[in-house]
């Protein structure tokens, strides 16, 4: 811990440093960071592992087949599969590719199923089966559901979709618009559609369900629009919704009762959903579950992240603003709370703390704990025990200066007074920015060596906090936040952490945040795409990159492996820039729009001269 | 047909909001009074027995969206703003661009974020003010909520002469080497 705050003090300093320099002088990596391996690979030069590190649970299905978002309940994104290795890669070429007929953010990632592969698209969210096992790869069908238009408009942050789960035969996802759907898998037949979300208060769904004892498991995103964040269990086989649990709001609500053992004293008392917020704010005070879910059969605990609270405008909204910016731990069964850790209470900068929660066994200090493993928008790595919510360690893994600290007797973070947003007021550099230390982008986990491989984003911010009013259907934000390059001259980093003892062990700089997902493999290879449209491969244990190519687009999505039918091994990924920072960041990198043609953004200013958008999967094999 | 037929609703809305806004006293916009009852043109090519010509209350702004054998005579109706050049109004509007989180969709400055810019002098749904105007009262179908009856019509005239002031670059060529703004994300 106090090494923790001295390397926090020494970030302060330099973000100073390297704030006024990115100021003063454009950013020297733009012009000639993109296409240059020797730049974009400064790995430094070390080999760690820790041993004994195992995954949670194990792979679902065959551990040549990708069936659920993460590969598995426990979100590591490994796959047994070892066929690519660091002696081979380099012969890795493109297989197929294949266009999905849609321009916007391809997050999320494909589901192989047996000799099938099914990809579901942004907005209009349509669903593919293609046929691995006949040449050319024809669709077996193609499904296209109803979808009101006016989603478009209210989601914040583009018009994404991270995926599907595959069980019972169906495939089952969200729509933009609220809905969740049910595909039979075989036919492409709609089997149930269930409206979840109200569209006119601003609730989108853009998350990928998991399916958890015959229950279909789904979140709403909004947390800009005002919306009270629930997360929902739908029976696979009717839609029917057998249980919702909102994020704020009174206990009954919440699903808190005898079961709700949180592990830090502030976290216990009766309604703080309701009780840690002015008067009737909590009904519109966000939550949302838009991000990555996990599930322990052992303990039979689902956990979910919940976003930012609304508005941003700190002012109108005193108090720990319970159960957002969380980590929450519910009963798979019944959704009651088990235990909640709230990640950044009384949140004022827009971290989210949706960000995936990899389940793994370590051991730490001698001994074996069954981790929970986060890398929180707020720019902290947490190791958490899974069990009871104890925060075993949490140590930065990105340059930051909002906080020097957490303090482990009570799990919070010990907040830099200067760095504190207030309404009406212009704070300068804060780090990281809203966008996170890491966002949606998924980490994995390779229990060959240990190590946890992590997109990151390094920016700051100025955040400019303003009074807004609730306007059912619109932004609930009350802020701007112009974001830009963090200390060093770059923009993002793919790294190597070690979750024992909350270090570093290498990176890899890139000259842009890094917003796609990774994949570990037991080959000893691990896979990342960039926003400018590389996706690399690299030796888990050096971080050497081994091989490179230039995919059709920047990629925002996450790469998965899986056996064909003829026996080899393929990597599919996607590429298709957008979210937030292909959409709202960037400014200028659609070309299908002539009635919206904008000026580039700052923060990646020459992000278009790389990259459009435009939506393809590519796979790759030897 | 279906677009026609929306665009002449919408018209007929935004020009029923024009009158409501002229009986309650504002300055109203001027109706171009040239709107011929005839209907027949030499030009107007063999039609089926289904198709038989429309009157020529021209609603529709852009030529190219006139069906052939339009009688060019007609014009179109112009609705004014009663605000257009009223600097107060344009000062006004920009706050209430802010105070209807119109901002958080199409960025500070109207520089696109959600939704789209109004820097770029280009428009989706026609630039005319009348047409400002009848997107922001009706809403639009990719998630443009409607403001008619929400807010007043007094209020849509000061928005719509605000963010047609904000068209004013041309940013058609990117040559890599031009500014940068701020942006920010969510």
């Amino acid at each position: 811990m106090i090494e923790g705050v001295r390397r926090t003090s020494a970030f302060l300093i330099l973000a100073g440093l390297c704030a006024c320099k990115v100021e003063s002088k454009p950013p020297a990596i733009d012009t000639t960071g993109s296409s240059d391996p020797k730049v974009t690979s400064t790995a430094a030069v070390g080999t760690s592992s820790v041993s004994g590190a195992r995954i949670a649970v194990p792979h679902a299905g065959p551990p040549g087949e990708w069936q659920m978002p993460a590969g598995d309940y426990a979100s590591s994104r490994y796959s047994e599969l070892a066929t690519i290795t660091p002696q081979n890669v380099a012969n890795l070429h493109v297989a197929w590719a294949f266009s999905t007929g849609v321009l916007r953010g391809h997050e999320g990632q494909p589901l192989v199923v047996g000799n099938t592969m099914y990809v579901v698209t942004p907005y209009p969210n349509v669903s593919y089966a293609i046929d691995l096992a006949q040449t050319g790869q024809p669709l077996k069908w193609k499904f296209r559901p109803e979808n009101a238009q006016q989603a478009i408009g209210r989601a914040c942050c583009d018009v994404v979709n991270r995926g599907a789960a595959y069980a019972d035969g169906k495939i089952f996802y969200n729509l933009l618009d609220g809905h969740t759907v049910a595909i039979d898998a075989a036919t492409g037949t709609q089997v149930w559609r269930t409206k979840m979300g109200d569209l006119s208060r601003g609730e989108t769904i853009t998350m990928a369900p998991i399916v958890v004892k015959g229950k279909v498991i789904v979140g709403s995103s909004g947390g800009e629009m005002g919306v009270r964040g629930w997360i929902a269990a739908l029976d696979v086989s009717t839609g029917k919704e057998i249980w919702r649990a909102y994020n704020i709001g009174p206990d009954k609500d919440v699903k808190i009762g005898p079961k709700f053992k949180p592990f830090y004293a502030h976290d216990r008392g009766t309604d703080l959903g309701v009780s840690s917020w002015p008067s009737d704010t909590w009904k519109t005070g966000g939550g949302a579950v838009w991000g990555w879910l996990s599930y322990d059969p052992a303990l039979n605990l689902i956990y979910h992240g919940t976003s930012n609270p609304g508005p941003w405008n700190e002012n109108q909204r005193a108090g720990d603003n319970k159960w957002t910016a969380a980590i929450l731990a519910r009963d798979g069964d019944t959704g009651e709370m088990v235990w909640a850790f709230q990640v950044t209470p009384h949140d004022m900068w827009d971290y989210d703390a949706v960000n995936e929660n990899i389940l793994v066994d370590l051991p730490i200090k001698g001994q074996m704990r069954k981790a929970l493993v986060h890398f929180d928008r707020n720019g902290f790595a947490y190791t958490i025990d899974r069990a009871t919510g104890e925060v075993i360690l949490a140590e930065p893994f990105v340059p930051m200066n909002w906080s020097t600290g957490v303090d482990l007797t009570t799990g919070r973070p010990k907040v830099v007074e200067t760095k504190k947003t207030a309404q009406d007021k212009n704070v300068k550099d804060i780090c990281p920015s809203l966008e996170g230390g890491k966002n949606q982008q998924p980490a994995a986990f390779s229990p060959q060596t240990g190590l946890f491989y992590v997109p990151t984003n390094n920016l700051c911010m100025d955040f400019q906090a303003r009074a807004v009013t609730y306007i059912a259907g619109t932004p609930f934000i009350g802020g701007n936040a112009p974001e830009k390059g963090g200390p060093g001259g770059y923009r993002g980093e793919f790294i190597a952490w070690d979750a024992t003892t909350g270090k570093k062990i290498w990176g890899i700089k890139e000259p842009y945040p890094v917003w796609g997902g990774a994949l570990a493999t037991a080959g000893g290879v691990v896979f990342y795409g960039t926003l400018d449209g590389w996706f690399k491969a690299v030796n888990a244990r050096s971080g050497k990159v081994l091989w490179q190519f230039k995919v059709g687009s920047g990629v925002v999505g996450n790469p998965v492996t899986y056996t064909g039918p003829d026996g080899k091994q393929y990597v599919a990924i996607y590429a298709g820039i957008g979210g937030d920072m292909g959409l709202l960041i960037a400014g200028d990198v659609s070309a299908n729009l002539p009635y919206d043609v904008r000026e580039r953004g700052t923060t990646l200013p020459d992000i278009s001269r790389w990259t459009s958008w435009g939506g393809e999967l590519f796979v790759f094999s030897l | 047909m279906s677009v026609l037929r929306e665009r002449s609703i919408a018209a007929l809305c935004a020009l029923s909001v024009l009158s409501a806004c002229t009986r309650s006293g504002g300055s109203p916009g001027d109706a171009s009074t040239s709107t011929s009852a005839s209907s027949t043109s030499p030009e107007q090519p063999p039609v089926s027995h289904l198709l038989v010509a429309g009157d020529s209350l021209r609603f529709i702004q852009h030529d190219e969206n006139l069906p052939v054998g339009f009688p060019a005579s007609v014009k179109p109706l112009l609705i004014k703003n009663p605000y257009e050049g009223d600097k107060a109004a344009i000062s006004t509007g920009g706050k209430l661009f802010i105070a209807y989180n119109c901002l958080d969709c199409h960025g500070a400055d109207g520089s696109g974020a959600m939704a789209p810019t109004f820097q770029d002098g280009r428009w989706h749904f026609g630039g005319s003010p009348g047409e400002v105007f009848e997107s922001i009262y009706q809403g639009r179908p990719d998630g443009m909520p409607a403001w008619g009856g929400r807010i007043s019509n007094d209020q849509i005239w000061m928005l719509t002469v605000y963010v047609r002031s904000l068209s004013s670059k041309d940013l058609s060529t990117e040559n890599f080497t031009g500014k940068t703004i701020e942006r920010t994300g969510h």
